[in-house]
């Protein structure tokens, strides 16, 4: 049995090296004394400072992040009730309109939502048509991981509740809410990186100019991978960490009056 | 009671988000404050444009300058054509621009209005895309040709002036996977026509599938097909020739210079002839400053403004007073300032039908999957 | 008020093949059908979809078992540090997708560290050398590493509820760790990797920059000829084409692969 256990953190630990090799390879050269960034030359906060010279680069992390959080609140808050959707109504075609956007290509999502701004909704290209977008692709997300926490569970609680006079609001809120909170963590932090990184789709959708940081990134990769987008990017996680700890902060705190979790 | 804590918890994200955006709101506020002032929209290439340029053009028109990018020209088509608007200028190639002329979505020059107009080389005007310059002005070029590392190619003994060493396996067996080709299927297809001595819009499909035999033999010998990441790889030294723009070889060139890697980055026209891509200064109906676009046009026009880009990046320039300004070192290069004879060998890409782009498009994925 | 709230996504979603029609009619009216024609014709466009079709299932394979051990461990470690360890798989991915598939050219490079390892230990058995970067290999690892969390995530909710008590069960019945994980553990978690596997497969099958930024010549995808299809060739009605044909077998496969994974649920 402790062997078992010793193998699986062998395993484990191996998965998080290969997840974070190339992270602090962008990290320690976003402090790299050479353009190139083919080896190292020495320590130098000199990115950070071009970094803060440069208002568009700044103004396209704002704008990323607004979006990535918005868009994942929104889809998570949507994603959540079309998963509980499907689950409760068991209807047959649902989960493949839900399936849709995830399965179709991001061009012809992009082409396609744009056209709809543009032709439908009439809408002025801005962070409001990004927002849309995002929250589109990503409520698919969502839908389907809340679904699956949703299949393997236990339908007598349900019915307990209901059996004890707990209104439909009252078992969302002491019953489901508490069990699928879990799975909603997860739709958001998975429509949060989804949103931040997305090229595609919101080349497609964004207003004029207005800098958006994947894009910005792209063109200026197309130009040099020079460490300033390194150190952009070791900020944007830097920041990222710290919204997630404080977020976590009061989710722990949360825990602990939470006694109807189950085990 | 749950809910409401993830409510809370939702609020303090958005707390923490509003905080951060205070901490950059204060450059926002000298933007916002400004919006009263005139902001010329610029549908750009990345880097194609000097940042003093920029600034000095702000201050002359009192106006704001704001530019969107784009890395491909199909990508600006594919926006547009869905209905993006709001662009007072775009910069398109030749053959882009073609596409906006005849899809009728760009505004007549007013001439009047660009004195400087005379500082353009006659060869660069009335081309083939846009007789007369009735809507475009030409801007700065690039050229497609090979890359190397002149000190490696020296060492093995290899041809620089011939596309030879891209497409015959007798030299490229000396540098397998260390060559890269663009992956753009009008370029390379135009390099290997060239080569087999036909014109680079040959339209043939017999001469088509010629080249496309001749592309397929030389695969297995290069490393990718790249359109960007081969300029730093050059830089660094892991590969050693690459079909690329003049542009981005330049880059490459002075990356490996500043760094002082122990070889040196050259570049060129192959004997054979090679891609010209001209990029020209258009107008869209869908901008708000027509006249504000005609006074930057102008003002690119002036040599020193025309000069500043081709010193940043090492494009072409069709600017007959921008030499003077031109620093030293890169007035006597033939891909800046091609001599007649060079020019002679320059074709510039055009567009094709519907049908013709879906036979090269088979052509293309069969390359790429065999 | 759920059904309500439902509809918009499904507007969304539904509202999105509308569009592709209409596109279609409007540049070239006669043209839908010939199009489909077009495909139908060529073995070649087959080709490319059994390939990337290949490299999604394997992608999708080799993320469950990097994500199961990993994800079972988190659901079985303290709340305390379940979160953490749950933000530490996704805190890599709020950084820049290019930025870390250009981390990986870097690794990869025919000049890198694991490259001069690699070929040496190669060389060490007489095995020629190899190239790492711009290869299929290469587009693998990409693939894998920019998906890895969409496995782990779906797995982790799906485990964190399985009860203890099962296995206990199990245990006093006399079954072997092997038996625990085969009889209980595994399909009680059926729902979290098809789930898990949708998520890896799907936008697999539609990836273009990882080809194109890793792979070597030969290396194109679906994705890529999708990607073609609108921002090289000009060809939005073959770009249509091609993406329906796509969404439609994918949902095909999510079909049956529901229907499979249905039994796995019932054993609960």
């Amino acid at each position: 049995m402790p062997l078992r256990h010793f193998f699986l953190w062998i395993i484990s630990l191996l998965v998080y090296a290969f997840l974070y090799i190339p992270l602090i390879i962008v990290v320690v050269f976003s402090f790299n004394d050479s353009k190139l960034n083919a080896e190292w030359a020495g320590f130098t906060f000199h990115w950070y400072k071009v970094l803060f010279n440069n208002h568009e680069m700044l103004l396209a992390a704002r704008n990323s992040l607004i979006i990535a959080v918005s868009a994942s609140i929104l889809a998570t808050i949507l994603g959540t009730m079309a998963g509980l959707a499907i689950h409760r109504y068991q209807l047959k075609f649902l989960p493949f309109l839900a399936f849709t956007p995830v399965a179709m290509p991001e061009i012809l999502l992009g082409v396609s939502l744009l056209l709809f701004f543009l032709q439908v909704l009439n809408l002025t290209l801005g962070m409001l048509s990004i927002i849309i977008a995002h929250t589109t692709f990503c409520i698919g997300f969502v839908t389907i991981i809340v679904r699956a926490r949703l299949q393997g569970m236990d339908e007598s609680i349900f019915e307990a509740a209901r059996d004890l006079g707990a209104t439909p609001w009252q078992t969302f809120r002491h019953i489901t809410l508490p069990l699928i909170r879990s799975a909603i963590i997860a739709g958001a932090l998975m429509s949060f990186t989804l949103s931040i990184d997305d090229f595609v789709i919101t080349f497609f959708t964004k207003g004029v100019g207005e800098p958006i940081l994947p894009i910005q990134i792209y063109t200026m990769i197309k130009v040099a991978v020079t460490p300033e987008v390194n150190a952009i990017s070791t900020l944007l996680m830097l920041l990222t960490l710290t919204l997630i700890i404080i977020a976590t902060r009061f989710d722990t705190s949360m825990l602990k009056g939470d006694s109807k979790q189950p085990r | 009671m749950n809910s409401s804590l993830i409510l809370m918890r939702l609020n303090l994200v958005l707390l923490i988000l509003i905080s951060v955006i205070g901490c950059t709101h204060q450059e926002d506020s000298i933007v916002s404050t400004q919006t009263s002032t005139r902001i010329l929209q610029i549908f750009n290439w990345n880097n194609y444009i000097a940042p003093e340029t920029i600034q000095r053009f702000e201050a002359s028109c009192d106006c704001y300058m704001k530019q969107d990018y784009f890395s491909d020209n199909e990508e600006m088509l594919a926006k547009l054509s869905a209905g993006a608007t709001g662009y007072d200028l775009i910069v398109p190639t030749g053959n882009a621009m073609d596409t906006l002329i005849r899809q009728g979505v760009l505004i007549p020059l007013d001439k009047e209005l660009l004195p400087n107009l005379k500082n353009i080389h006659p060869a660069y005007l009335n081309t083939q895309f846009d007789p007369g310059n009735q809507f475009s002005v030409p801007y700065a070029y690039t050229i497609t040709l090979l890359g190397f590392n002149a000190n490696k190619i020296r060492d093995l003994g290899l041809p620089t002036d011939t596309w030879a060493i891209i497409f015959e396996p007798q030299y490229l067996q000396k540098i397998k996977g260390r060559v890269t080709v663009l992956d753009s299927p009008r370029e390379l297809l135009a390099a290997a026509l060239l080569y087999l001595g036909y014109a680079a819009n040959d339209q043939d499909e017999a001469h088509w599938n010629q080249a496309k035999e001749l592309i397929i033999r030389a695969k297995p010998f290069w490393a990718a097909f790249s359109n960007t990441s081969y300029i730093r790889e050059m830089a660094i030294g892991d590969l050693w020739v690459s079909h690329g723009y003049s542009n981005d070889l330049f880059q490459a060139a002075m990356d490996a210079q500043k760094t002082k890697r122990p070889f040196a980055i050259d570049y060129a026209i192959p004997k054979q002839g090679a891609v010209m891509s001209l990029d020209s200064m258009v107008l869209h109906k869908s901008g708000k400053y027509p006249d504000l676009a005609h006074q930057f046009i102008n003002f690119m026009l002036d040599g020193k403004n025309s000069a500043e880009l081709t010193n940043l990046i090492g494009s072409g320039n069709p600017n007959v007073t921008a030499k003077p300004f031109i620093r030293s070192e890169l007035v006597q290069n033939k891909v800046i300032f091609p001599d007649e004879d060079t020019f002679s060998r320059l074709e510039m890409i055009t567009d094709l039908n519907s049908t013709q782009r879906r036979i090269l498009s088979r052509i293309w994925t069969e390359i790429k999957l065999r | 008020m759920v059904l309500t709230s439902f509809r918009l996504p499904g507007e969304f979603g539904g509202l999105v093949p509308i569009h592709i029609l209409s596109e279609d009619a409007n540049e070239n009216p006669g043209l839908t059908i010939e199009t489909y024609q077009f495909f139908f014709s060529d073995f070649i466009y087959f080709e490319i979809f059994i390939k990337s079709f290949a490299v999604a299932t394997l992608t999708t394979i080799i993320c469950i078992v990097m994500a199961y051990p990993l994800a079972s461990l988190i659901a079985r470690s303290h709340k305390k540090f379940r979160h953490l360890m749950i933000m530490l798989v996704v805190l890599p991915f709020a950084s820049n997708f290019l930025i870390r598939i250009y981390a990986w050219m870097i690794i990869l490079g025919p000049e890198s560290t694991l490259s001069h390892m690699i070929n040496s230990i190669l060389s060490f058995f007489g095995i020629a050398p190899v190239t790492l970067l711009f290869s299929p290999f290469a587009v693998l690892i990409g693939m894998i590493y920019v998906h890895l969390p969409f496995m782990i995530l779906p797995l982790y909710t799906n485990l964190e509820q399985h009860d203890p008590i099962l296995l206990d069960a199990a245990q006093d019945l006399g079954a072997s760790s092997w038996q625990r994980f085969w009889y209980v553990t595994w399909p009680q978690s059926l729902p979290g990797i098809f789930s898990g596997s949708a998520l890896v497969f799907i936008p697999v099958l539609g990836m273009f920059a990882i080809p194109d930024i890793l792979g070597g010549t030969s290396d194109i995808m679906i994705g890529n000829l999708i990607k073609d299809q609108f921002l090289s060739t000009r060809d939005w009605p073959f770009g249509s084409t091609l993406s329906i044909m796509l969404t439609l077998m994918v949902l095909v496969i999510v079909g049956l692969l529901s229907w499979l994974a249905r039994p796995g649920t019932r054993t609960i």
